[in-house]
């Protein structure tokens, strides 16, 4: 039954060592574990090591030791079911009032958004998970209030953990805040960045250099003389690079802003430059992009070893990319093709990357974003996205 | 000394709430030998959880605070050679300069290692140190000793400390790294377990007081764009607060108004974008 659970959970893609199971089976020998309960926090706190497969774990062992169904990954909204809700209750006003508690005078006075207001605190009321019942908010029953199907776990209602068998634990989901589908936030986002960056002496000479010390103490012929060095100082340059224009990159925004105010506030010496879709000519220092351009066959000055960021959905016509007057602002007279623009720059900075905001899976399709991905290595704008770029951006080359 | 037989069981200390689950996997990671990893937001009580602990089971706590820029050798043990130069010129101390042994001093995991007595070792904030730290680290933990190179000397842990390590990243940390320890996130309290907190450090705390801190609190949380969110550690700062203001009336917090907000953020942009939306809530 446990040998099951362990591939049960590989095969769900979380990554349980052959080890850590022995070590479990070891815990059970010890006669450590003496209920479902106790397994359920010691299976997981042996077998799983991040938090990011809790709600996998969850899933698995609510499946494996109850039995109940393990759900797709389709996530149930609170508007979706409030839609679902406003349907039936037009459709059978009678049975919407039964279930809600209410007889049917009541809920005819009551306003669509007074219901729904109505059936959201009556959600929260609701302590434990209810399922093929005839009441309430539930999976599977006949209670026409809900979603067909859906898990109720899912939206994280009552909260109270405590004093619940384990397979109810872990049914309700608690983790699934944690799971590995979840918007990437500024923290995140810093975690992945914290390797940029790159450690030089600088500063006042306050720290002792022993081996210096006593080689210096020996030639001194015994008197000491002690030897101060710089303290090791981050002093990466960073150049950010941002797509602001066009509501191709609207979905975006949000994501955007949030690296744009980490890479602010984190390092110490960076630029960032604003474009529309692709590079031309120029790139400007002010996000209206008027007043102050710069002209990007400036940036052969710069120093060699900053690195580029780019961040853009890399979407556009192809004409905009390959011909040498592409732009899309009139007046804007181009001599060389964004695309040889593009390639100035790689070549100019070893170390750059493109960041997508678009998930990965849709990059085939779109014919601009092959282009730019053959001249600056892309990634997807993830938590491992960003990984595989500063893994890239801090490789020697 | 306790045999494995016979596991001292932790049940949790006087300033320490604790749920069964954590309880649960403390227990099972002591008695299988393991570190155990703690992640989770800051001001989830992790560190004060090896307080509590070393607290409860009666043995001293080494906590060893891992700084960026720390080598594993510092955790280990240092060999202070400025000292022993100095010695050698002036030699006015009572060490034997010819002694190397003298010059070395046992950093934090040496010092539980050489303990007389069975120790809680806290090793806080993991992820601050690089990959390779961690690793290292790791094997050393794992086997339970280390060498001390300049005098050719293997120290080897006496007794084996009970091993808590902490890390607030959300990012996970190496395989091998994972591989040896048992690991346990720990989720923000939810207002009971708050309530409950809150009950240890303040035993006279009106019920009224309470509720309405508390309701505010989750509130706050749940403001947009805040950057650092308040924790338990503000939470009972801004509860101190009020209580320390002779002026207060439990009123203004029903009412809606967030006296002191700069308790509970601590970064200007945070605070301004709390004050902007506590003023939209309240009208």
């Amino acid at each position: 039954m446990f040998v099951q659970f362990f591939y049960r959970l590989r095969e769900r893609g979380v990554p349980v060592t052959p080890t850590s199971f022995l070590r479990l089976q070891k815990a059970l020998a010890l006669g450590l574990i003496g209920s479902v309960d106790d397994f359920y926090t010691a299976a997981r706190a042996i077998l799983v090591k991040s938090e990011r497969y809790f709600d996998t774990y969850d899933q698995v062992f609510a499946h494996h030791f109850k039995g109940a169904t393990l759900e797709e990954i389709t996530d149930v909204d609170l508007t979706d079911i409030a839609k679902a809700l406003l349907e039936e209750w037009l459709k059978r006003p009678k049975e919407m009032a039964e279930a809600l508690g209410l007889d049917e005078k009541q809920l005819a006075q009551y306003t669509p958004e007074e219901l729904i207001r109505y059936f959201l605190d009556r959600l929260k009321e609701q302590k434990e998970a209810h399922h093929g019942g005839d009441r309430w908010i539930g999976t599977g029953g006949t209670s026409p209030v809900g979603h067909s199907g859906s898990h109720p776990g899912g939206m994280r209602v009552g909260g109270a953990s405590r004093n619940k068998s384990a397979v109810k634990v872990a049914m309700e989901r608690r983790y699934r805040d944690y799971s590995q589908e979840g918007p990437l936030t500024e923290l995140q986002m810093g975690e992945a960045l914290k390797r940029l960056r790159r450690m030089i002496p600088y500063g006042p000479r306050d720290v002792v250099n022993v081996d210096k010390t006593i080689r210096e103490t020996m030639r001194n012929g015994g008197e000491i003389s002690i030897v101060f060095d710089r303290r090791l100082t981050d002093r990466l340059k960073v150049i950010l690079m941002i797509d602001n224009g066009g509501w191709s990159m609207d979905p975006y925004i949000e994501i955007v802003q949030t690296l744009f105010n980490y890479a602010r506030s984190q390092f110490k010496d960076l630029k960032i430059y604003y474009f529309h879709n692709t590079l031309y000519g120029r790139v400007w220092l002010d996000p209206q992009r008027h007043l102050r351009p710069e002209a990007v066959e400036e940036f052969t000055r710069r120093d060699p070893d900053t690195r580029l960021i780019m961040v853009g959905d890399a979407a556009m016509a192809p004409y905009e990319l390959m011909g040498a007057n592409g732009s899309l602002y009139v007046g804007q007279k181009e001599s060389r093709s964004s695309e040889e623009r593009l390639k100035f720059l790689a070549r100019i900075f070893r170390h750059a990357v493109w960041l997508n905001p678009q998930a990965e899976a849709g990059w085939g399709y779109t014919w601009t974003i092959e282009a730019i991905g053959k001249i600056f290595p892309m990634f997807e704008l993830t938590l491992d996205g960003l990984e595989k770029a500063v893994q890239h951006l801090m490789k020697r080359h | 000394m306790n045999p494995v037989g016979e596991p001292s069981r932790f049940r949790g200390a006087a300033k320490y709430i604790l749920d069964d689950e954590l309880a649960k996997i403390v227990n099972v990671s002591i008695a299988l030998e393991m570190p155990l990893l703690l992640k989770g937001e800051p001001g989830t009580g992790k560190t004060m959880l090896a307080h509590a602990i070393a607290e409860s089971l009666a043995m001293p706590l080494i906590a060893l605070n891992v700084k960026s820029s720390m080598k594993l050798l510092d955790a280990l043990y240092q060999y202070d050679t400025l000292t022993r130069l100095n010695d050698s010129r002036f030699g006015d101390s009572k060490r034997d300069v010819s002694n190397i042994g003298e010059y070395i001093r046992m950093g934090k995991i040496g010092q539980a290692f050489v303990s007389d007595c069975r120790t809680v070792l806290l090793i806080d904030e993991i992820d601050k140190a690089d990959t390779d730290f961690q690793d290292d680290m790791l094997d050393v933990l794992d086997q339970m000793q280390f060498d001390i190179m300049e005098i050719d000397k293997t120290v080897t842990a006496k007794n084996r400390p009970v091993i808590i390590i902490t890390s607030n990243a959300k990012k996970d940390l190496s395989d091998p790294f994972l591989g040896r320890c048992n690991f346990h996130h720990i989720a923000f309290p939810d207002p009971e377990m708050m309530r409950m907190i809150l009950n240890v450090h303040f035993p006279n705390l009106s019920e009224g007081l309470a509720k309405a801190c508390l309701f505010t609190f989750y509130r706050l949380r749940e403001f947009r764009g805040i950057e650092k969110k308040p924790a338990t550690r503000e939470l009972i700062n801004w509860v101190r607060a009020l209580q320390a203001d002779p002026d207060f009336d439990l009123k203004t917090v029903e009412n809606g108004e967030i006296p002191y907000l700069g308790v509970l953020f601590k970064k200007s942009v945070d605070l301004s974008l709390a004050i902007q939306q506590a003023g939209r809530a309240r009208r």
